[in-house]
């Protein structure tokens, strides 16, 4: 594209400001339409606008892992069809090795035509609560990509126009969830057909040229406010590593995560996941361009171009990418051989993202800086049969509640979703109502954050308890390697799964299981890691260490022992002068 | 009778008096005073009164519309409040729902983390479980309440939220615990989740009823010194109160309920602005209220006003479940501040606010707002804001305009004003393109009713760009909102969740519940003194088709019997999603979701004075000419341009641009190809000069 940067600031701006809106438009039209709790509550969904080659224009922002991934979609798509698109084609496509992210991470893609002109793609990805497969909801123990369900490689369920009536009717024939699914996949279409038309407009409106020239233009300019922010961290490479529990079936055998991040004097980033664990037999893996790459852009974005601190927002587009160079080699767990399993992949990928905010600690500026995150997913599938209909019941809640590490200047948020994840939780109300669950306890862990001058957030406790026979599996992680602390700050803890039997008894659960079952009056305790603590505890403000008390955070023992700050448990105020006189000590001793 | 509207905003108190028999109106607009907002409420009163030659208590209804109830939000200055709730559950309203609120950051501190509404240590929880069919599961325990209480009351908190899981469907461990508060701390203010809004959805339920326990007291002591201020100066009307509905609400519903009041003020915008396009002969209308800071836009489909889905009725992060009218605020305003970021010229949101404001007033400004650039543009009268009373400097408009954008992007000062003009117009062309576009409403079969002090310099150029056939702007621009709050009724939303499949539902069951409901509203308006033929109420149903989360509203029509009834509104229920969404699934099953009743009673008519006709010819409103900056192909143009006296213009009076229209309130740029006819009611519409040949 010729004499892009010439492009007028105000058009420029104008068209950016379409692209974005758009994008959000889309994802508005197809998550209010949607019909499984997962996309309408959760918000497990994706959408944006693309270039003819794929590239992303804009992006609607829900859910990173969704967004990011689907200019990866219609590049596997233009490879598969090899030019073979027309006007009125609506293209289903989760071939995790043709560029989707995974397997029920359904994309849907529209091609734009103006003038008989391919100019560009409409793009939703939403996440099917079912796509057949040997497991209903969660699938890890899947020995190759056949086992997770249907796969569509560039399936066009319209073909200039007209419905493909076979393929329509067979898809709904081989999923548990037919009518869910349908909605989805109708809303999906509706939400593309609304991006093709809106973006038509703009072309209509300002010509062809100037909006590709807008849209190449939009790119630059996030690219640059990219380079620009990561030129604050001195050119070098800089390391960190991670252990994940195991593969969901070889118990016991930890799998590496190694990250370097190497930084260029241009502003680039490389992130290395050489040294990486090998490929595993199960569906623990991630596809290399629709996982392991989006990961480390959300990643690489959320720390240099954090939407809380900017001063004025940055868009999201495939200029982020470009400054960023992912290297995993092929047969590692980060870039999987053809056709191992990649149903579960996101539990690595947070771990990806983690170990840069480690790697990149030290020589962070201070307000991009932070302590470890639990990094994790608890992603947890419940079903069954209904008594009265014999239909299939399907519940998935991300258990995405973890917490932040600290930061500077402020503690690590709790019970939120942390770097690539982004879904809501499921109302309990609503969970109650709809499937035999019980929800007997949903709140903050007891166990005391990770303590430092600025100290984590605490992840969630939560127990579910099954009014009926159930089949239970998880793709989750984090259950023995606990986030890290930074500057002196501690290390968090690590998060867990317990059935709990009708008598009460407690057995522990690993992170990951396929199809488990649960008896009647049987419950599952899940707890969400908590983070890392940020710097020196004894520097933490004893008026914020009260406050912990008083909340219920931590104890007065633990004010004393890991703050050094005495409460005198009368009055209930800081004893200001025994504190300081208990912090210097602890100092000379440590010295 | 005599109505006054007072209008409390963040700069200005905007006042209205109208009285129906005589069919006058006056008007007035006074400096608000933060600190005690009576003060400058009572003062525009006594001044109006006197303009008008009305006593103070003459008037029958004071209409009241306050940005209070936020103002306590955004400020964070709520009672201290605390919450008894289901044990397991203490910190439902501190988790929220998860996620993140922006997608890419590490550094997010959520407001309700940041600024907790309760802090944990007043969240007690208290052993009691209903379960999600309405049985009890596990009975409330009465010493762990009682306790809870007694050492709310020792920590001095003073309002209370009670909050217990599947309370919509059985309020009777909520009920018990307020008969107890009452026994143990009878001086606490209670609220309770179901009491607030009866609908499932725990976090949403839980965190309204905590907003309105945080903002309760204070607002209550608000409407008290108000009331008392008033009858001090001898005004014995009834105080009614604008809520986020868009109806208004005796002061009791106000003391007991305040956290109908968050929205109020955008409301009443909409609702003026409606009933304006209306007098104007438009049926569809989109409006369009820009201010200092912000740009209000709403729309009214046949003049019937949308309401926000639940999940989306937020303020500042903090979720408020309650019906809202659909308002769409974006930062856009006369304050909102041009920059450049790398090279990408950008508008807003940020704004300079009431202090220091745009830099032609002088007060410490440094950077160029939209208003600096129409004072460049010479759209704005220097001479002539707020009539005078505001002193500009027009120089400083076109030095920080070179200094901050000219000089870094190397464009003309001319291109520089038009281009944030143009910015900010197409910011608040994109709000309006969601609001219609974005919901199956074509803007070319609407009239874009354009107020706010703002509004109508911006009309023109963005009904060009959404191809809007008709603008109207309405007589009193500035003080539209005022207005506002004297065309709305009283009116009180009653609701539950029956969360049942249409197929399976009984339709005398369904009759029982409405008319459960319909009693309270009939009880409700009845204490507020409206006779039974002042009442009417309205039936809706909120739908959705099973597995959906945003449930669309139906209204039911009663006529006819109850299985035709539903059959009705399963059919109504499938034509409003197809216009939502461009798509229905008459073969999927529909799930009714949440009823509402909804109860109003009518206050007074509205009676807007005819003005005097004159001939088509507006000269004897013309009082000057001067250069005007205007966009003519593509490039910027300063064209000599006439400048008419709005309150001299007469009915018939065809005005043809390019003009302005000046009057105290608000400025009207009437653009190349638009005239602009005066209607019988004062209204300027505006439209395009070619629809004609």
């Amino acid at each position: 594209m010729k004499n892009h940067s010439k492009i007028d600031p105000v058009t420029l701006r104008v068209l950016g400001g379409a692209f974005d809106t758009i994008a959000k438009e889309m994802a508005l039209h197809q998550y209010r339409m949607a019909h499984c709790t997962l996309v309408t509550e959760s918000e497990d969904l994706g959408c944006g606008l693309f270039m003819p080659d794929g590239r992303q224009i804009a992006e609607s922002g829900n859910s990173p892992l969704h967004c990011g991934s689907i200019g990866g979609y219609i590049r596997g798509v233009l490879k598969k069809l090899e030019g073979d698109i027309q006007e009125g084609d609506v293209i289903a496509h989760n071939n995790p090795y043709m560029g989707a992210s995974h397997t029920p991470d359904v994309g849907i893609i529209i091609p734009i035509f103006h003038e008989d002109r391919l100019i560009g793609f409409a793009g939703s990805t939403s996440h099917w609560v079912d796509i057949g497969g040997s497991q209903p909801g969660i699938n890890l123990d899947a020995l190759d990509m056949w086992a997770e369900g249907i796969i569509f490689s560039g399936a066009k369920l319209y073909e200039a126009g007209k419905r493909n009536e076979q393929l329509w009717e067979f898809i709904w024939n081989n999923v548990r969830t037919p009518h869910e699914n349908r909605g989805d996949c109708l809303a999906q279409i509706a939400a593309c057909q609304f991006g093709k038309r809106r973006f038509l407009e703009l072309v209509r409106r300002y010509g062809y040229e100037t909006v590709m020239a807008a849209a190449e233009r939009w790119m630059d300019y996030a690219e640059e406010a990219l380079r620009l922010r990561v030129k604050a961290v001195p050119p070098g490479a800089y390391f960190a590593e991670g252990w994940l529990d195991d593969d969901g079936k070889n118990r016991g055998k930890r799998l590496r995560v190694a990250t370097k991040v190497i930084v260029s004097e241009d502003g680039g980033l490389t992130v290395d996941l050489t040294g990486s664990a090998s490929e595993t037999e199960t569906g623990f893996n991630c596809p290399f361009y629709g996982a392991t790459c989006v990961g480390v852009y959300a990643a690489v974005r959320s720390i240099f171009l954090d939407e809380y601190t900017l001063e004025e927002p940055v868009p999201q587009n495939e200029g982020i990418f470009r400054a960023v160079r992912v290297v995993a080699p092929l047969g590692s767990m980060f870039n999987p051989r053809f056709p191992k399993g990649t149903f579960a992949r996101l539990t690595q990928i947070q771990r990806v993202a983690d170990n840069i905010l480690k790697a990149l600690a030290p020589v962070l500026p201070e307000p991009m800086r932070s302590a470890g995150t639990s990094a994790h997913i608890h992603w947890l599938s419940y079903s069954g049969f209904r008594p009265d209909t014999g239909d299939y019941w399907v519940h998935l809640e991300p258990e995405a509640g973890g917490s932040f590490g600290g930061r500077h200047g402020r503690d690590g948020s709790d019970a939120t979703a942390v770097l690539c994840t982004n879904t809501r939780n499921v109302p309990i109300e609503h969970m109650e109502k709809m499937f035999p669950l019980r929800c007997e306890r949903y709140e903050l862990r007891d166990e005391p954050p990770a303590a430092g001058r600025w100290r984590s957030g605490l992840g969630i406790v939560r127990v579910n308890r099954v009014l009926a026979p159930t089949i239970v599996s998880c793709e989750g992680d984090r259950h023995f390697d606990p986030p890290w602390g930074v500057l002196g700050g501690k290390q968090g803890r690590p998060g867990s799964l317990t059935k709990i039997g009708r008598g009460g008894k407690r057995e522990p659960w690993p992170s990951k299981f396929t199809g488990w079952r649960l008896e009647a009056g049987e419950a599952l305790e899940i707890k969400t890691p908590v983070g890392g603590g940020y710097g020196d505890p004894y520097q933490r403000d004893p008026q914020k260490v009260l406050d912990d008390v008083l909340d219920g955070y931590i104890s007065l023992e633990t004010a004393k022992s890991d703050y050094g700050v005495v409460i005198n448990p009368q009055t209930m105020q800081v004893d200001t002068k025994a504190s300081e006189k208990l912090r210097k000590s602890f100092k000379f001793s440590k010295q | 009778m005599k109505c006054v509207g007072v209008d409390v905003g963040g700069t200005f108190t905007d006042l209205i008096l109208m009285d129906d028999e005589k069919g006058t109106v006056f008007t007035h607009k006074v400096p608000s005073t933060p600190r005690d907002p009576s003060v400058g409420t009572l003062n525009g009163l006594l001044e109006l009164c006197k303009t008008a030659d009305v006593q103070p208590s003459e008037i029958s209804l004071f209409f009241h519309g306050t940005t209070e109830a936020t103002n306590i939000v955004i400020e964070h200055r709520g009672a201290k409040t605390g919450m008894i709730t289901t044990k397991g559950f203490r910190d439902i309203v501190y988790i929220g729902r998860q996620k993140r609120y922006l997608t890419y950051s590490v550094q997010i501190d959520p407001p309700w983390q940041k600024h907790p509404l309760v802090l944990r240590r007043y969240r007690l929880p208290v052993t009691e479980r209903i379960g999600a069919d309405g049985k009890v599961l596990v009975p409330l325990d009465e010493e762990e309440v009682a306790e809870a209480i007694r050492k709310l009351k020792k920590e001095k908190v003073v309002s209370i939220a009670v909050c217990f899981l599947n309370s919509y469907i059985n309020p009777v461990h909520e009920d018990r615990v307020q008969r107890l508060i009452a026994e143990i701390y009878p001086e606490a203010y209670v609220s309770l989740s179901h009491g607030i809004i009866n609908q499932y959805r725990e976090y949403e339920r839980f965190n309204t009823t905590c907003l309105n326990a945080y903002i309760g007291p204070v607002v209550a002591k608000y409407i008290k010194n108000l009331k008392q201020a008033l009858r001090s100066r001898g005004v014995e009307a009834e105080l009614l109160l604008m809520q986020s509905s868009g109806g208004t609400a005796s002061t009791a519903w106000a003391v007991e309920k305040p956290v109908t009041l968050l929205t109020s003020g955008p409301a009443a915008g909409l609702i003026a602005g409606t009933k304006f396009g209306q007098l104007a002969g438009f049926e569809n209308i989109i409006t369009l209220d820009v201010g200092g800071t912000s740009a209000d836009i709403g729309v009214s489909p046949r003049g019937v006003m949308r309401y926000k889905y639940l999940l989306d009725t937020k303020i500042r992060g903090y979720h408020a479940m309650l019906p809202t009218l659909d308002v769409d605020t974006i930062g856009a305003g006369g304050g909102s501040v041009a920059h450049v970021e790398q090279g990408v010229y950008k508008v807003g949101p940020r704004s300079a606010g009431a202090k220091p404001g745009p830099a032609c007033y002088g007060l410490g400004g440094v950077e160029p707002t939209v208003t600096d650039a129409h004072i460049v543009a010479g759209r704005l009268n220097p001479d002539y804001m707020l009539g005078g009373r505001v002193k500009v400097y027009p120089q400083r408009s076109k030095k920080v305009f070179e200094e901050k954008v000219c000089h870094v992007l190397g464009l003309k000062l001319e291109e520089a004003v038009l281009g944030a003009i143009r910015i900010v117009n197409h910011n608040m062309t994109l709000a309006m393109e969601m609001n219609s576009i974005g919901r199956g409403y074509d803007p070319r079969d609407f009239a874009l009713v354009a107020f706010g002090g703002a509004g109508p310099l911006h009309a023109c150029e963005i009904a060009r760009e959404l191809a809007i056939p008709h603008i109207v702007v309405p007589p009193l621009p500035g003080i539209t909102s005022a207005i506002g709050l004297l065309l709305a009724d009283v009116s009180y939303d009653y609701s539950m969740t029956i969360m049942q499949a249409s197929k399976g539902l009984d339709p005398e069951k369904l009759e029982e519940h409405f008319t459960e409901l319909e009693e309270k509203a009939y009880q409700r308006l009845r204490g507020d003194g409206f006779a039974d033929d002042k009442i009417s109420i309205h039936r809706i149903a909120e739908c959705r088709y099973r597995g959906q989360s945003y449930e669309l509203r139906v209204p039911l029509h009663t006529a006819g019997a109850a299985e035709e009834t539903l059959k009705n509104l399963v059919q109504e229920f499938h034509r409003t999603h197809h216009r939502e969404y461009g798509v229905s699934f008459p073969e999927r099953e529909i799930e009714i979701v949440h009823i509402h009743v909804l109860g109003v009673g009518k206050t007074s008519p509205f009676v807007w004075k005819r003005i005097e006709r004159g001939t088509e010819k507006p000269d004897s409103a013309l009082k000057a000419e001067r250069k005007v900056l205007f966009e003519v192909d593509g490039e910027p143009q300063w064209v000599q341009t006439p400048c008419y006296e709005r309150g001299d213009l007469r009915a018939g009076n065809v005005v043809k641009g390019p003009a302005i229209v000046e009057q105290p309130d608000s400025t009207t740029l009437i653009d190349f190809g638009y005239k602009a006819e005066v209607d019988d009611y004062g209204n300027l519409i505006i439209k395009a000069e070619s629809e004609e040949h």
